[in-house]
Formats: structure tokens, sequence, C-alpha cells
């Protein structure tokens, strides 16, 4: 099978944009795409798009690929949309892999956009709910928040992990944050203000929470061999894992172990040929605290109930060893749920390439990434390893 | 055959708002005797808490849901006006749907109406099981009087012919045409008085003396053979005017008072009274239960006391677990504030 | 709205209502909620209906403030504030989410022995969902 490199990649800016539609953030990501691309950039070579997508807010339940990429200008070609709630993204970026990795196609799109802030609140939080097990852990009164704060607590329960630690997640990120133009919050907090932050699913408060982003985000996927005429320094797709897991938290084998990080990584390393001392930069799915603090320990960074003291001691700072959401993470860059995915791809291109737009988060000397993506609490994860 | 209650149980929701906290909110408190009452919670209803008692006479018997040949379900506010009750309650218990079951509603005799209806069911299958199940939580306007009083509870019996607590001796009824006191007309969600007093305690007062010595007369009882009587209680006073001309004291209505912290019961008042005297109960005493439905009608009913066996959910117990709420809390319960 | 139609609900009774699971004709495993195939051996789709105590103990908790209750529960969480969700280890083995009720929020802990209760869960198209939520165990029976 043919080797996979990413030779562009763009995203729209993350926030609340009421002006803006899924077409028109789209076309932002797709255009900042086409512009990273150092030359022979041609839409009618692009003979695929895989496009990641939640709920649109609700309006255009099918054929939504269809719609944002002749919107673009890529009207007639093999367009699909990848949906695995908040893994959509990172899902896209390996259909579009295996799509070239088996030579159906040569130049394939990988995206996604999600338009979250046009519905009402109730609105809002019913498509925000309903990617957990619906009949059973919606129905006891939970949207996500709820969910993660039940792994918390048992996480807390089991290994002695503090109210700090999580916070200390949200205070790393948003201080990366601050350093990304592409971020939806670009403001610094303090542990103090994280800590007491309102109560929204104890132990998990209003800090602890990723928000609502409209987003998208695009790379440009096609085999190593054909990357050479588009750049000198394509960022080769080394591996990647996908893996699911019972749907609902009950079910598991363990309350405090995403399996389906564990597999994933563990299938991504393998492809790769590496093990997780060798990933120099990583941006992993904080949409909750506990959910950075899950995947130190599931991508085998650190061991299983460890990643309280693994943050406390720097290892994840921009400074750190372990440099982890450079970005600013989910949680202060935001999280457009069909366009995360992808858009830590964008990160990551870019931190490889060094050419990252602030000097401050520009981590030196990086030459292997991962990339780690999960739908709601776990159900689907994609783990995928970028090098040089 | 001897019939009789075989197995009881209660249930009273947990939390409890006391007199005072409607004193400070209206500058009085309008329910005499009542010192405190019981309040729903926001996920009960009168079909979670009969499928409560339901399962509590059940297990103090014990006996398994397929023994059940009759049931019948008894409230003044079900949460549908039409829709088929007892058979929520059934699929809750698991009992059998091929089961005659019987929905009362529409007065606050509800409770003794399922009661008589189990014992006319066994009259006939005397080895069959009746499940009676009595739940309610009357509703009024904030701004009336009468809501002050108004609580919530429940009580279920098993009624057979077998390993009996207290045996059944018989029942009279009486209903005449009142109007204007206490109802609620199909398009209205709380209930009205029209506050006639005189008019209603009328009402009440001849409708229960009727029936209840209408019982003394066919069993050929004196009111002193009673060791407790459980009357009727919208208040803890409205019994004493009954009482009164019916020749009892005060102490054989001491037991039943369940009015006094648990509020108006309305169709549960008279069920989880004779649950309160069943308790208080030793072998040998009498309990006379006489209920009122305004409109209006009463129901006497008269039990003797065999076995000093004690179920595990009681009045007391179920009274004794609780956690208060001020005014604002029962009013955002209640819906008040939307 | 959960969107979860009245067919479908209905459908859940037996579950929601009286906790019946299904027991692995294979391996003896208890699946609740129930499984196309045992979830427990992975090789067996032949269960034996068994109704559960409806007891077990707190494995983990949340106590949910406005800002995390969905839609269904909103005026639950405006009327009464703060409720606790749980997972819940079940006597028979499989573990379930459930809502708690009955409980000063502040009094729940892991380890906790609770039992099922019947309860409205909530309304949809003017029909009540009725199912279990988990009670403090020495609340009652």
């Amino acid at each position: 099978m043919r080797k996979v490199a990413i030779v562009g990649a763009g995203q729209s800016r993350y926030g609340e944009f009421p002006d803006k539609s899924i077409k028109e953030l789209f076309l932002e990501a797709y255009q900042d795409m086409a512009k990273s691309v150092d030359r022979n950039f041609e839409p009618k070579r692009i003979g695929a798009a895989y496009i990641g997508n939640l709920g649109c807010g609700g309006f255009q339940l099918g054929n939504m690929s269809a719609l944002v990429s002749e919107y673009v200008g890529l009207p007639y070609i093999h367009a699909m949309r990848i949906e695995n709630a908040c893994a959509s993204g990172g899902y896209a970026l390996a259909t579009a892999a295996m799509d070239v990795m088996a030579g159906v196609h040569d130049v394939v799109l990988a995206g996604g956009v999600e338009k979250m802030t046009d519905v009402s609140g109730l609105k809002t939080k019913y498509w925000l709910g309903v990617s957990g097990d619906t009949e059973y852990e919606r129905l006891a009164g939970t949207t996500f928040s709820g969910l993660y704060a039940l792994i918390a607590q048992r996480h807390m329960h089991e290994f002695g992990t503090t109210r700090e630690h999580l916070s200390m997640v949200a205070v790393k990120n948003h201080k990366n944050g601050a350093q990304n133009p592409k971020a939806q919050f670009q403001r610094e907090t303090t542990l103090e203000k994280a800590m007491k932050a309102p109560m929204v699913a104890a132990p998990l408060n209003l800090f602890d929470c990723c928000s609502t982003t409209d987003g998208a985000s695009a790379v440009l996927v096609t085999s190593a061999e054909k990357a050479k005429e588009f750049t000198d320094t394509p960022i080769y797709i080394e591996g990647f894992g996908t893996a699911s897991d019972y749907l609902a938290i009950h079910d598991r084998a363990a309350t405090t172990t995403l399996e389906g990080t564990r597999r994933a990584a563990e299938q991504a390393y393998k492809m790769a040929g590496i093990g997780p001392k060798d990933i120099q930069l990583a941006e992993v799915h904080d949409c909750f605290t506990i959910a950075e603090l899950l995947a130190y320990e599931d991508l085998g960074f650190c061991e299983k109930g460890k990643a309280g003291p693994y943050i406390a001691e720097g290892h994840t700072e921009i400074s750190g060893d372990k440099p982890v959401n450079a970005s600013g993470g989910l949680k202060a860059k935001g999280h457009p749920i069909g366009a995360t995915g992808t858009g830590q791809a964008y990160e990551m291109f870019h931190q490889l390439r060094g050419s990252v737009q602030k000097p401050t988060r520009q981590v030196k000397g990086v030459e292997r990434g991962l990339l780690h993506n999960v739908g709601g609490s776990g159900g689907t994860v994609v783990v995928t390893v970028l090098a040089r | 055959m001897v019939l009789g209650i075989s197995g009881y149980g209660v249930a009273v929701p947990r939390l409890r708002i006391k007199r005072e906290d409607y004193a400070k909110a209206w500058g009085s408190f309008s329910a005499a005797g009542v010192n405190e009452k019981a309040v729903a919670g926001f996920d009960e209803d009168m079909l979670t808490l009969a499928t409560k008692v339901g399962q509590r006479a059940l297990d103090s018997v014990p006996l398994k849901p397929d023994k059940i040949t009759r049931f019948a379900f008894a409230s003044t506010t079900p949460p549908y006006t039409e829709k088929l009750l007892s058979g929520t309650i059934l699929a809750g218990l698991g009992a059998p749907g091929e089961t005659y079951t019987t929905d009362h509603t529409s007065s606050t005799r509800a409770g003794t109406e399922a009661l008589l209806a189990g014992f006319e069911h066994l009259t006939g299958n005397p080895g069959g099981n009746a499940l009676v199940a009595a739940a309610d939580a009357p509703q009024a306007s904030m701004w009336d009087a009468i809501e002050h009083g108004m609580g919530a509870g429940a009580a279920g019996f098993v009624l057979s012919g077998f390993a009996l607590l207290a045996e059944f001796e018989g029942s009279s009824s009486v209903v005449s045409e009142h109007f204007g006191e206490r109802f609620r007309p199909r398009d209205e969600q709380v209930t009205r008085d029209l506050n006639v007093k005189k008019f209603s305690e009328g009402s009440f007062v001849s409708n229960t003396t009727k029936a209840a010595s209408a019982l003394l007369k066919k069993l050929g009882r004196k009111p002193e053979d009673y060791a407790h009587v459980v009357i009727q209680q919208p208040d803890a006073r409205a019994p004493a005017s009954a009482a009164g001309k019916l020749g009892f004291q005060d102490p054989q209505l001491a037991a039943g008072m369940v009015s006094a912290n648990l509020g108006d019961l309305g169709a549960a008042s008279t069920p989880v009274g004779l649950a309160a005297a069943l308790e208080a109960s030793q072998v040998g005493d009498r309990i006379l239960v006489v209920s009122y439905g305004s409109g209006a009608g009463s129901d006497a009913l008269s039990f003797k006391v065999i076995s000093d066996r004690k179920p595990a959910f009681t009045v007391s117990k179920e009274t004794a677990r609780k956690e208060y709420i001020d005014y604002v809390q029962y009013l955002k319960l209640k819906g008040a504030i939307r | 709205m959960a969107h979860v139609s009245v067919p479908m609900y209905w459908r859940t009774i037996p579950q929601r209502y009286r906790l019946v699971g299904l027991q692995c004709k294979k391996c003896g495993k208890v699946n609740f909620p129930p499984k196309g195939v045992c979830k427990y051996c992975n090789a067996s789709s032949e269960f034996t209906e068994v109704r559960l105590s409806g007891r077990g103990k707190v494995h983990t908790f949340t106590l949910i403030g406005a800002g995390g209750a969905p839609p269904e529960f909103a005026e639950q969480e405006k009327a009464g504030g703060v409720y606790p969700v749980t997972i819940v280890e079940l006597d028979e083995g499989p573990k379930v989410i459930g809502q708690m009720a009955d409980v000063n929020p502040k009094d729940v802990k892991i380890g906790m022995p609770v039992r099922a209760e019947l309860r409205r869960i909530y309304e949809e198209e003017g029909v009540v969902r009725y199912g279990f939520k988990f009670v403090p165990l020495e609340g009652g029976a």
C-alpha cells in the first residue's frame, strides 16, 4: 500500500460567527488550505472529499457533503460526510488516508465543519447530548459533561486525582490558546479562577468544559510520491489507528480507561513502527479536562492513574518534554465538532514544518507528532501519527 | 369464609413543609391541627406511589405478584384524566395482565371504594388475592385556604382469606347529592371549594354519621367497642364533629390522625389512617374506618385485629423519613413559579 | 427533546419498570441493559429473562447542575436543584446508569447501597415516561 502525506492544511478562525454558515466557514478553511500548498495546487486534481460533520445546526440532514464541496468549487467529486460524533474529523482524515493508500484517488480533501451557535440553547443541548447512549445515559439526566464527570469522579476515587490536577489542564491550554490567533478563546486564566468556576456536573465545573464552537478545517492528502509535486516538506501520515468501545460508560470494562484510545493508539504506533516515547508533541481530545488526563494514560505517555502527577510535574507544557495541546486544545482553541480532528492535523502540519503563526507556540525541533480525536465519551477514537 | 387484610405498606414522599413556613408566607395557616405535611417530589406521581405501596403490601405478606386476582387503584389526582391507570401499576409490579382492575377517582371516597371492590371480588373468589393501592396528593390554588393542608401519601393493602392481620367485619355506604363543596370541573387542574362552610360541614357530618351508624347498627356494635376510629381528614379537626355525634372520644381518633404530620391525603386519607391504626393496634382491637368524598358519599368499614404481625413499611416509619423544604422551594415544586 | 418515540420507549418497559435482564445461557452472566449478543462471552444470543432485584452499590456519581442538565430535565433541575446521577453496580453483576432520588446530593458516596424505584423520568408529547431511579437502600426495602 502507498505511503500517504499531507501537503496543505487550513482552517477558519474558531469561535462564534452569526454571519457565517457552514458554507462560508468551509470556504474559509478550504482557501486557507489552498494558500498553504507550496506549489501546483489545482482544485480539479482533487478526486474526493471526506467531510466530518455532526449536525449542521440541524438544518441539512442528508447530503451535506455535496452541499459544501460544490460551494467551494469541487462539484462532481466523490463526496462523503463522515460522522463519528466529535471524532468525525479524525475519521475523515483516516478515511482519506485509506482512500489514497488503496490507490482509489491520488489527491483527496479531508476536512470538517460545524455550526453550533446558530441554534437555541435547548436545541444545542439536544445535539450535545445524543451521541452518548441516548436511551439510558441521556434519560438518566446527563449530557457529556455528566458522562465525563462520572469518569472524573471515579478517577479521583481510584487514583487520588485532584480538583487541582483537572484545572491545571485548563490553565495550560488557555495559556497556549492565548498564543493562537485561530483560537476561540485567547485569554489566559489562573488556577484559582479555574478551580472556583461554577459547577456544571460535579466535579466538573465551567472551566473543565469546552465550549460550543463554529469552525471548519481542511487538509490536502496525497500519496507520498505525488506529494513532491506540491511541496518539499510534506508531512507523512506514518500511522493511524481506529477503534470503538461500548457506547454507554456503564457497559465498559473499566470506567477510568477509554479502551478506544488505548487500542487506536496501539494500532497507530504499530503501523508507524514506534512507541509513545517517540512522540514529541500531541494534540489530544480535551473536550473536558479529565479527558486530557485520561489521554496521557491511554496513549501511554504515563502509567494508568498517574496523569495528575504527570501534568503537575510540567511534562505537557510547551516547554516540557511531552508538550500536549500547544494549540490550546479543544478547551481554548475550540471544538467545532466535525472539524476538530482535521483542525488538530492543521496545527500539527504547521508545528512539524516550523510554520506556526506565533513563534511562542512553536515547539522546537519537533519531528513526530500525534493526533488524538475522540467521539463523544469514547464510543469511537482515532489516533494519527504525523512525521516530517 | 372470613376475609380481611393480610398485608399492607405505606409510602410518604420524603419532603415536608411546616405550618410555620406557610404562616411566614401568608401570615397564617388554615389547616386546623396540621403541624406539617408531605410534599410529592418532582419525579413522583400517584402511579409511582401506588406501585411503591403495592410492592410493599405484597412484600409484607409475602405474596408474589402473579398471585394477584384483582387490583383496585384509588386517587383523585392521577397523572391522566383519561388513560387506564392500573396498567402502569401492574406493569411496574410484574402482575399478570389478565387481571380485572378498576381505577377509582372522582372523590376522596375512592380509597374505601377500592377496598370494598377488593372485598367484593373475594366474596366470589375466596381463594384469591386483591391488591388495593390508594395514593393521593390533592391540589388547590395557592391563593385558597384549602390548599394549606393538602399533602401527599399512599397505602397499599393485600386483601384475602389467608394469613390475616385483621378481619373485615362488614361495611355500610351512603351517597347524597351535594354540590359546591370541594370540587374540580373537568377543564380545571385544581380543586375548589365555594366555602359555604356550614353547608359543606353539614354534608360531611350527615354522610359520615349516616354510614357509620348504619354499620354499627348492622353489626350490633357500640362506639366503645372500637379501639380506633379513622375518619376522613381534610384537616385534623374535621373528624371531631362527626365523631362527637357518633359518640366516639378523642383518644379513639388519635392513632389514625395522620393529617397532623402528613396533611390532607385525599383518597389516601382513610387508607393511610387505617394503616396507622393497624400499626397501633393489639390483637382484639376493633377499627372503624369512615371515609368521605364530596359531592357526596361515605363508606364505613369495620375491622377486627387478629394478629400483631407488623409489616416493614408503617406510617410511623414513613413519617420519620423526612427532609424539610421552605415555602419558596414548595412553590417551585408545585410549579406555581414558572 | 430526546426524541425517543412512544414505541421505542414502550419496548423497554420490562427494563425500565422492572429491571428485566438477560442471563446468557452459555456463560451465565447477566446482560443489563440487554444486548443482542452476550457481551461477556461474545458467543451466544440465547438468554433467559431474569428480573433483577434493583439493589446495588454506587460505582461512581456526578451532581448535575443547570449547565449540565439536558432539556428533558431542565425543569426538574430548576424546581428541585442539583440532582445526582450514578452508575450503580447491581448485585447481579452488571452496571447501569441511573438518576438518584430522595437523597441529599452531598450525601452521595461511592459504595453507597441503593435500590431501584419507579419514578417519572420525563414527559414527551404529553406522554409521561416512567422508569427506574435509585434511592438510598436504608430508605426502604
